[in-house]
């Protein structure tokens, strides 16, 4: 038996039952007490005017106020039933899990003003009071985490609690886990019916097979799954996919070029002027507007000077929709970075003109002092396995025969790792053990020296002008003079078949001169002649510095620094360098709290990347006490003193969980096998028994009402 | 030795003494200018005692006889009595107390008090017998008529005790005192008249059987009249009635139309018995109230 109102916010109107009562508070006379001598002749005169009997004004009252009242609640249309409230919770005993969606999807704003996750946090927090003593339950996140947050032995109060005060996280949705831990956790219980319900918006990310746990035949969970998306106020129309910092190099005036590449959700409405705004340091730089045809990602490029080389760190916004979280997108950016370069010389010569490296080394840093901000360093092959190429942004290879035993597996992990590779080929080189050992690493696989007679033209390069970002600079008389240059050997290279790769300069026969491919994180770049004189008139080209310079900046750009650990929420942060274990490291987090991560000899430093922002990491500048550092995370109040900032690094949420498309009912029941699964949208949870079948109360109400008021106005014209 | 020639010093009593003997003293001395000799002459000469001749003395009243035996002049002197007896019933029921909330002036009972006080002088003046009689639902207390003049003491310390309080009941007072009245004297009633009984016809019917001369002092504050109250109003009896809550509003009109239609019963009745009635509010002048008695008594007299 139950009692509902369709329109609950008319209840308040209950309030102005107090207006009559106040009325008559504030109207009533002071009664008075006289001692009078006539007072049996008053006696009957009051009989006598009996007919004008005193108005019982307290029955007046009671009767404004049920009138009020009554019509209060037939505007709040109470619909009474005699069944209970929807089925979610039944009536015999049962085990139950409730998995509340808490990924950023969920933080959507509802037509009231709250977000979904609120609405669904605010619906469990009403069910759970009316769950029956024999009813077992527990709760768990639907997020990437599939955080327990009940459970079966736990109080329901303090999770009512719990729940009702927490905001969804940003993370994306895992309904596989969810679902998984639910499984086991409802194994662990001896009830005979067992249930899983949902509180979700049916977002399509998250419902992955991979997930799920395999159901038997023999598996009898009970899925219901709540839809809350039809809460949402608007779509989620656009989100930011990516932003990407870099630098106009080789040029005086330091400018920064921000691409943020926004996406249209929409399968079918088009976006017209969306704005787009760059924010750096809580500062609003520029806003631009783009428009967005359905489904496509659009670039809008931003730049602005940064003349002081200091870090930059901010976000690109787009304006809102029915999504925030996705909306921002945060970078940080470190300019102008010294750029450490392993140059290593296979064919070293004791005259020093005639070393391999030679013309390498005096380009990259002209005057000896760190002018272009990069900073090579030399070394033989037989020096090679004494460094860590870890510690170098770039590794240039100059006419190496063969590297050391198993160097190309540790030059592999480099580059996966985001280190860029150059490799210049010369006399010395060994096409076999190129192409056999450094099979993973080469897009190409080096075929034969092509040499020009003497008395023949030489190669040159087919430059034409290029957009390539290294080379776009060579233009005009720079791009005449490249022309020029003379090649007498080159190497020609047949592309792998595996291998993807593109060839940004080609020499006049039409072999590549350059092969430049990706490798996880990396860069590797093929030069197919050499870097000094052998084969070539090259390194005493005036453009042979800016060339090389050019090729080095860009690709020791993509190496993963600090701060291009552009991470996903939840992501955790790893070493980005050698030689940290050991120091004590400092985490400022977006809201300003600070930690101090526990200390490890893992990849992994920092998991508290829960919330999008900037994060700073600060180191001390002496270890005092090395090794002193505590096994377990600590909230530290301030930084003490002796931090240095040692970069920051972004976390955003993964736009994955933006797509507004939802998972229908027939998919969801093809993941979950022969699962008994049903699908509620909320509103029909909020009507419980549809109306239709319980008994409108509006009319008898309004009926009463004018009886009320009937009898009132009877009563007042009587007096 | 009559208790009631012992007064109690209290000092409020001798206060409200003074004062009521001032305020009547100075009403009928201002109304009898020039009507000083009594209307009722002494019909009964009684010796009472010798006394030296004073040049002054009427001569006929020398006892020539005493002349001729002691050779000295002696008057004699009478106890002189009167005709009259008059006895004055005070009501001094609880309805009498009524005291208004926002009238300052006289009070019902202290109205009552002066006029009684001043007829009892007038009477004394005239060397006629007066008497007090306080009730309320029985005699409360009672002082035989006397001519004495300082028996005019007592009277005024009998009004000034008066304190009301009881229920009105004349006809059980009348009833029972109408045997021990002297005939064809005179009674006085001052009394509001606000009693539930519905036998006062009939009292004064037999008061007249009696033939008694009846003079009835109907005095009412002028509330009781109007009934000027206003809001919502508890009235508690200053007798025996049941409280009454109502807004004098809702039943003015009535209460006004049920007095007046009273004090008009009273008035045919009197005017049919040959009683002399008279209606006073204690917003009229005292002076006016005895001079309507005076008047009414030398018509009488010269009938």
């Amino acid at each position: 038996m139950s009692l509902q109102f369709l329109s609950p916010i008319y209840l308040l109107g209950l309030l102005a039952a107090g207006i009559p009562v106040l009325i008559h508070l504030l109207t009533r006379r002071q009664q008075k007490h006289i001692r009078f001598s006539a007072v049996y002749l008053l006696s009957q005169s009051r009989q006598r005017s009996i007919r004008r009997s005193t108005p019982n004004r307290l029955l007046l009252l009671l009767l404004r106020c049920l009138a009020i009242l009554c019509f209060s609640l037939a505007l709040a249309h109470p619909i009474f039933s005699f069944t209970g409230p929807q089925s979610l919770l039944p009536e015999s005993p049962s085990a139950t899990v409730f998995i509340l969606d808490d990924s950023f999807s969920m933080s959507a704003a509802t037509k009231t003003g709250g977000s979904l996750f609120h609405s669904a946090a605010e619906k469990f927090g009403t069910l759970a009071k009316s769950i029956r003593k024999e009813t077992s339950y527990a709760v768990v996140s639907g997020s990437a985490e599939a955080r327990v947050w009940k459970g079966w032995a736990d109080s329901g109060e303090s999770v009512g609690k719990l729940i009702s005060g927490s905001v969804a996280s940003f993370q994306t949705t895992s309904m596989g886990r969810a679902i998984a831990e639910a499984v086991h956790l409802l194994d662990e219980t001896s009830q005979p019916e067992k249930r899983i319900v949902i509180f979700t918006d049916l977002q399509k990310n998250g419902w992955t097979q991979g997930d799920l746990p395999e159901f038997s035949s023999g598996d009898s969970y009970k899925i219901q799954i709540v839809d809350f998306s039809a809460l949402q106020a608007q779509p989620n129309r656009a989100a930011i996919e990516s932003v990407s910092v870099d630098q106009e190099f080789l040029t005086n005036t330091r400018i920064v070029r921000v691409r943020a590449e926004t996406r249209n959700l929409s399968k079918t409405q088009p976006l017209a002027q969306l704005a787009v705004s760059l924010w750096t340091h809580d500062k609003k730089l520029s806003e631009g507007m783009i428009d967005l045809p359905s489904q496509t990602l659009v670039a809008r490029d931003f730049s602005f000077p940064q003349p002081g080389g200091e870090p930059v760190e901010g976000y690109v916004e787009i304006q809102e929709d029915g999504l925030m979280p996705d909306n921002r997108r945060y970078f940080t950016f470190q300019p102008d970075q010294t750029i450490k370069v392993l140059v290593v010389d296979g064919d070293p010569k004791t005259v020093e003109h005639q070393s391999e490296s030679f013309y390498v080394e005096r380009a990259l840093n002209p005057f000896s002092v760190a002018l272009s901000n990069i900073e090579p360093t030399v070394s033989t092959l037989n020096e090679l396995p004494q460094r860590t190429i870890m510690d170098y942004s770039v590794v240039i290879l100059c006419n190496v025969r063969e590297l050391p035993l198993g160097f190309e597996i540790e030059l592999e992990r480099y580059v996966l790792h985001g280190g860029a590779l150059l490799v210049a080929l010369g006399d010395q080189v060994d096409p076999k053990y190129y192409n056999e050992k450094l099979g993973s690493l080469l897009p190409v696989t080096l075929e034969t020296i092509l040499t020009v007679p003497p008395d023949q033209d030489a190669f040159h390069f087919a430059l034409e002008e290029s957009g390539h970002r290294a080379l776009n600079v060579f233009t005009g008389q720079p791009l005449l003079e490249m022309r020029d240059i003379q090649f007498h050997s080159i190497y020609d290279v047949k592309p792998r078949e595996d291998a993807a790769s593109s060839i940004p300069m080609r020499f006049s026969n039409g072999s590549p001169a350059l092969v430049e491919s990706d490798l996880g994180k990396g860069k590797i770049l093929l030069f197919t002649s050499s870097l000094d004189r052998d084969w070539n008139n090259f390194p005493i080209q005036p453009t042979f510095l800016p060339w090389l310079q050019r090729w080095v900046k860009y690709s020791a750009h993509s190496l993963e620094s600090l701060s291009h650990q552009d991470l996903l929420v939840s992501q955790p942060l790893k070493r980005w360098q050698e030689g940290l274990p050991g120091t004590t490291l400092f985490v400022q987090m977006p809201g300003g709290k600070i930690v101090r991560p526990p200390q490890s000899t893992d990849e992994i430093l920092f998991r508290d990347t829960t919330h999008p922002g900037v994060y700073r990491v600060y180191q001390m500048a002496k270890e005092e006490n090395p090794g002193a550092q505590e096994p377990v995370e600590t909230v530290v109040p301030a930084l003490p003193e002796g931090t240095e900032l040692a970069g920051t690094f972004t976390v955003n949420v993964d736009t994955g969980e933006s797509d507004p498309e939802k998972i229908p009912l027939a998919e969801i029941q093809k993941l979950l096998g022969n699962l008994d699964v049903e699908l509620i949208p909320v509103d029909e949870l909020d009507k419980s028994t549809a109306p239709q079948e319980g008994f409108p109360f509006t009319t008898p109400l309004l009926l009463l009402v004018s009886g009320f008021l009937f009898w009132e106005g009877f009563l007042v014209r009587r007096e | 030795m009559n208790p009631q020639d012992t007064f109690e010093y209290d000092p409020q009593i001798l206060a409200r003494i003074s004062s009521l003997k001032l305020q009547a003293m100075g009403l009928v001395e201002g109304i009898l200018t020039g009507h000083h000799r009594s209307h009722h002459k002494g019909s009964s000469v009684e010796f009472a005692e010798y006394k030296d001749y004073t040049p002054g003395d009427e001569i006929r009243h020398i006892d020539w006889k005493v002349v001729g035996k002691t050779d000295k002049y002696h008057v004699k002197q009478f106890e002189q009595t009167t005709n009259l007896k008059c006895t004055i019933l005070f009501d001094a029921s609880g309805s009498m107390g009524y005291v208004s909330s926002h009238d300052r002036g006289l009070s019902k009972i202290d109205y009552a008090r002066t006029l009684v006080a001043a007829l009892s002088f007038l009477l004394l003046k005239q060397f006629d017998a007066v008497g007090l009689t306080l009730f309320n639902d029985k005699v409360v207390s009672h002082i035989p008529p006397r001519s004495k003049p300082s028996h005019f003491q007592h009277l005024l310390h009998g009004l000034a005790s008066v304190e009301p309080g009881g229920v009105t009941r004349i006809q059980d007072v009348i009833g029972g005192l109408v045997e021990r009245l002297p005939g064809r004297s005179m009674l006085i009633l001052v009394s509001d008249l606000l009693t539930r009984e519905k036998t006062l016809e009939h009292t004064l019917r037999l008061l007249r059987s009696r033939e008694l001369e009846v003079i009835l002092f109907q005095v009412l504050h002028p509330d009781e009249v109007s009934l000027p109250f206003a809001g919502d109003i508890v009235f508690e009896s200053l007798e025996d009635d049941p409280s009454v809550g109502l807004d004098p509003l809702d039943v003015r009109e009535e209460y006004r139309g049920e007095i007046q239609r009273q004090i008009a019963h009273y008035r045919i009745i009197c005017e049919s018995l040959g009683i002399n009635y008279v209606f006073l509010e204690t917003s009229t002048p005292l002076e006016q109230g005895l001079s309507y008695f005076l008047l009414k008594r030398k018509s009488q007299v010269k009938q």
